[in-house]
């Protein structure tokens, strides 16, 4: 019974366009667009270089040799030096960020304020005060050394100068990176889309279970008749329905790790563990919809697709920030969210060096599908109906 | 007159679908642009950064932090907060540890360490100059002064100095910044609203037997189809000035500007773009099941690629040339254009006018592939 | 004859109103009973109380003398049902849907075939074996709707309406088909709102209305309760009012009346009735078009019990 019954339920279910399209299609549909869309997005998240042209008059002042060394330096700014003419349309086409004059004053123009010409501006901030800082420090040696001579105060300035620049030049910041490699936060959208694609699994089990009750379709008027328990027709379907759900997930997770390249960490067996789960939760709402409530099957698809796109906005779907800010300030609206329970899952392996975090959301999510399955089955126990 | 008259007669009977519908498209537009105040950091100059100070109230310390505290937003994190969440999901882009005994290590010139963690992108760049910018300073008096307060003294004369600013920007574009992003979601609210909603108005006209009846009687397809455009159209405008009205509610200053009638008359333009889509759409597809799907892929397809959610900008080159086959993808780059805009000149606005001409192009061009389309079923049938 | 289907005071409550009050009676082995009434008089509500689907307030129901339960699986086996909706799956073909509903009852799978192959023929869909639902007619569809009731050959069947909305050429077929399966041994229980189906099939009738029975029998046993014998309708134009007053004093006449050209006769006792009224019009020179006369059917009997028609 439960073969004949399950060769059948996988018969109808595949043949269902609109299960087809929203359980198996539209996560990948939806999953290419994340793609084309985040691809670049961490990249441009890096500072690209900082283009500065500088205009002097005085090409051998210190300052001007020191931003030239500076180009040396580091790969992050540049300076070019260029006419006042040529940098002003250089600025005006929003090729370079800004202009340096370097003329009897200094001057640093600017189109808007963003962080690149804050950036700058940092630099050229530590070009004058290098340079003050070497002013202070001839002074001061000097005055130390009381030499009146104009060839030994011009060896004593060449002295300092180059004693300074040698000091700056050599000069490491000592400053220890911790940095996390597992940065990504764009990650978390693929998490999402998993966790949309378990809900949505949902879909599935609820017509499937549908089908076999006596008060919503006429199908399940006729299995009611039939000799068979109807525990068993409705474990079939339900198995089934997962069966077709493991499916669309191997899809998507095979399109996303080797196609779109989204790294889920590298614990296999646990993100494995963590599917299953999900799927079952998703299956789980799809029983509990269906035996619960006595309304037509397109509301009760209606309200869990709903459902479903809520979670997964709460979970970071549509902007990663909205999962940090609940997270944040409504713990408890994500903890009873399956949806950022597999997102958050996906995000402890892929981030985390610890595992409790994982473990700690496998578990809520086998007591979330375990509460929902006992009280469909209490719900499912009685089989006469007060109206059909 | 009569298919006007059962169109919003069938309209009124989806009232609720129609105003849940819009509601949540409103509500995902008002939430995308309250977040935009945090995700568009290209206006700031302050990096968010995270201090922890193990070292207590040294002098050397405290005015490390101070430094840090003008130059950076300094943030505490709620307790229950782990730095690592905080650094993930950029709430901070820069933590700093200072360890136990940083002055007196540093007042010995044992060059003691500072731990820091970033997450790599261009604020935590900035975090980064600021401080190394001064440590810099601070070990080199460090390394040619002896006495704790002269150090400190001409530490902080020192990074008194600062360059000269001068901005050339006569707008301050910045403050458009919200606006563009606002009216870039449109994309969505506008395709979606209108797509779903006059389709599945559509579906109950083009229903079988309903179609067979109109087919047979003796009014013209073509002003079917008309009558069923202008009454569409309604519906259209309806949306499109929720969202102008919502747009003011929100923006006050912004909109009231010569830019703001800019981009409502951008947002009528793409309105009606967007119905003439849907009116080929509905004249594609008779399933009231099938129309959830495909306004999916549509709306949320073009406003992917053509930069509504993520700003042009960060496109992949490969996308943006498809986008170019969108008439969204004129929509949104008109809006950043608005946004960008520092004066209103002959040279700027035609700048704006060709990508709108496009869109009306794409609109023509619809219509007149429904029409053709209808034309040849009603032969084929 | 042995009672295959007892019922004894079974009583249903919806939330507002009573849908069946206390009802009682019982089916006979191998005939064919019908529960006839018009809409909402509670045949189906009976049906699905039988069938165990609904909770009911009160009342006892034996089916081959075992109480029936929700897990009476050994009972179920011997019953076949077609709802008055069809229930099919759209997904799958015709052959397909007979083999998922018998398959819920036979395991065997090569005794299946066979079973598929007879109940195509016996409601004559065999050559849309291929088809799926949706490409079907509506009194095609009916009738797999009934393949898949019966397919595993039930002791007991019950037909929930299986004629509505179909086509004459497919009610005929239905109809057939519903003879062979009493002759090859079935006891049917058969609700419907069409008295001339069951005047045509029925052996035994009980007229349900309100969910109260108001008459059973057989259906020449019921159509006795109706007070008239005869009826006869003639067509004719422009009969002059005065002969209406003439032909109520004739013999037998219970009612006489004329609306719009027919001029219709109710008969108490149903003898030569037809012969004495050719005469009175001929030897009035009165001319007509046709002229017929018809026995009494269950729908006057019903309009004689409840003052309305069995079909609203």
């Amino acid at each position: 019974m439960f073969f004949h019954n399950f060769k059948y339920s996988l018969k109808t279910i595949l043949k269902n366009k609109m299960l087809i399209f929203w359980t198996l299609a539209f996560p990948l549909i939806l999953g290419t667009f994340f793609y084309m869309a985040f691809s670049n997005i961490m990249e441009s998240e890096t500072l690209d270089t900082i283009y500065i042209a500088m205009v002097t008059d005085n090409e051998e002042s210190a300052v001007v040799t020191a931003l030239k060394e500076l180009n040396n330096q580091t790969e992050m700014i540049v300076f070019q030096k260029e006419t006042k003419e040529v940098a002003e349309s250089l600025l005006a086409e929003k090729e370079i960020s800004g202009i340096l004059f370097l003329e009897n004053k200094t001057n640093f123009v600017i189109r808007e304020n963003g962080i690149k010409e804050t950036i700058a501006k940092y630099v050229c901030d530590e070009i004058i005060k290098m340079t003050h800082i070497i002013e202070e420090k001839i002074n001061v040696t000097l005055k130390e050394e009381f030499v009146e001579n104009q060839k030994e105060i011009e060896a004593i300035i060449f002295r300092c100068m180059e004693e300074m620049n040698q000091y700056f030049q050599n000069y490491v910041p000592n400053l220890q990176n911790e940095n996390h490699s597992n940065l990504n936060y764009i990650m978390i959208e693929y998490y999402t889309l998993i966790a949309m694609s378990c809900l949505y699994g949902g879909i599935i089990s609820l017509m499937a279970v549908n089908q076999t009750l006596a008060n919503m379709t006429e199908k399940g008027k006729r299995i009611s008749v039939a000799p068979v328990k109807k525990g068993i027709i409705i474990f079939s379907n339900v198995i089934a329905s997962y069966c077709i759900q493991l499916f669309g997930l191997v899809i998507l997770f095979a399109y996303t790790i080797f196609i779109l390249k989204v790294d889920y960490g590298s614990h296999l067996l646990k993100m494995i563990a963590l599917a299953l789960t999900g799927a079952l939760t998703g299956v789980s709402i799809g029983i509990f919809l269906a035996c619960i409530f006595k309304i037509k099957e397109s509301l009760k698809l209606g309200i869990l697709l709903a459902y479903t796109m809520f979670n997964c906005f709460l979970s970071g779907m549509m902007g990663v920030t909205m999962k940090y800010v609940v997270d944040q300030n409504i713990p408890i609206l994500n903890q009873i969210n399956p949806a950022n329970m597999i997102t958050d899952g996906f995000y402890a392996l892929y981030y985390y060096e610890t595992d409790s975090r994982y473990y700690q959301n496998l578990i809520h999510l086998l007591l979330f599908a375990s509460f929902l399955l006992i009280l469909s089955s209490l719900r499912l126990r009685s089989q006469k109906y007060d109206n059909i | 007159m009569i298919i006007f008259k059962t169109y919003l007669k069938i309209l009124n009977k989806n009232k609720w679908i129609v105003i849940l519908y819009t509601a949540i498209l409103v509500f995902f537009g008002i939430f995308n642009m309250k977040t935009t105040e945090t995700t568009s950091t290209f206006t700031e100059q302050k990096p968010n950064i995270t201090i922890s100070n193990l070292d207590g109230e040294t002098r050397i310390t405290q005015n490390l932090i101070q430094y840090l505290q003008e130059k950076c937003h300094v943030k505490e994190l709620k307790e229950t907060v782990s730095i690592k969440d905080a650094l993930f999901y950029r709430e901070i882009d820069y933590f700093i540890t200072i360890p136990a005994h940083y002055e007196e290590e540093f007042l010995n010139h044992q060059n003691p360490s500072l731990k820091i963690e970033n997450t790599g992108n261009y604020q935590a760049s900035l975090a980064e100059t600021i401080l190394v910018h001064y440590l810099k300073i601070a070990d080199t008096y460090n390394e040619f002064l002896l006495s704790k307060e002269e150090k400190l003294t001409k530490i902080n004369e020192t990074l008194q100095l600062e360059t000269d600013i001068t901005l050339t920007t006569k707008k301050d574009t910045s403050a458009f910044a919200k606006s563009t992003a606002f009216y870039n979601f449109a994309n969505y609210s506008i395709l979606a609203g209108n797509i779903y909603i006059i389709c599945m108005i559509l579906a109950s006209f083009k229903n079988e037997k309903v179609e067979k009846r109109t087919r047979i009687s003796s009014l013209k397809m073509e002003t079917l189809n008309r009558h069923l455009l202008l009454a569409s159209g309604i519906f259209t405008w309806v949306l499109c000035s929720l969202y102008i009205m919502i747009s003011f509610c929100l923006l006050k200053e912004s909109m009231k500007s010569i830019y703001g009638l800019l981009y409502i008359l951008n947002c009528f333009n793409f309105s009606f773009c967007a119905l003439s889509i849907a009116f080929l759409i509905g004249s594609l597809v008779k399933q009231k099941e099938a129309i959830n799907g495909i306004v999916n892929v549509i709306a949320l397809g073009s406003s992917f690629l053509c930069g509504a959610f993520v700003p042009l900008e960060f496109l992949p080159s490969f996308v943006l040339k498809i986008a170019h086959c969108l008439p969204s993808y004129y929509f949104i780059s008109i809006n950043e254009a608005i946004g960008k805009m520092e004066e209103i000149s002959f040279q700027n606005l035609s700048t704006i006018l060709i990508p709108s001409f496009i869109i009306l192009l794409f609109s023509g061009l619809f219509i007149i592939l429904t029409n053709w389309l209808t034309k040849q079923k009603q032969r084929i049938a | 004859m042995k009672n295959i289907i007892e019922i004894k005071n079974l009583t249903k409550e919806y939330k507002k109103k009573i849908a069946i009050d206390n009802l009682s009676f019982e089916v006979k082995e191998g005939e064919i009973l019908g529960l006839l009434g018009p809409n909402g008089s509670g045949k189906s509500t009976t049906m699905n109380c039988i069938l165990s689907l609904l909770r009911y307030q009160q009342g006892k129901i034996n089916i081959l003398g075992k109480e029936m339960t929700p897990s009476s699986y050994e009972l179920k086996k011997e019953i076949g049902v077609v709802f008055q909706d069809v229930a099919v799956f759209d997904e799958l073909t015709v052959y397909e849907n007979i083999d998922y509903f018998c398959g819920l009852y036979i395991k065997e799978k090569n005794m299946r075939i066979e079973m598929i192959q007879k109940a195509m023929q016996l409601v004559q869909i065999e050559s849309y074996q291929d088809y799926y639902p949706k490409q079907l007619s509506g009194g095609l569809l009916r009738r797999l709707n009934i393949a898949c009731g019966i397919a595993h050959q039930p002791k007991i069947i019950f037909l929930d309406e299986p004629t509505v909305a179909v086509d004459p050429q497919s009610r005929n077929n239905i109809l057939d088909g519903i003879k062979t399966l009493r002759q090859n041994g079935a006891t049917i229980i058969y609700t419907t709102h069409y008295m001339e189906e069951v005047e045509i099939i029925c052996e035994r009738v009980i007229i349900l209305d309100k969910g109260k029975i108001i008459a059973k029998g057989t259906p020449d046993e019921l159509k006795e309760l109706a007070k008239i014998e005869e009826k006869v309708h003639v067509e004719t134009t422009n009969l002059n009012p005065k002969y209406l007053e003439i032909i109520q004093q004739m013999a037998n006449v219970e009612e006489v009346n004329y609306d719009h050209f027919i001029l219709s006769i109710y008969y108490k006792k149903g003898q030569n009735n037809l012969t004495k009224l050719i005469a009175f019009l001929d030897a009035e020179k009165i001319n007509y078009t046709k002229i017929f006369s018809e026995r009494p059917t269950l729908n006057d009997v019903f309009l004689e019990l409840t003052g309305k028609e069995l079909r609203d």
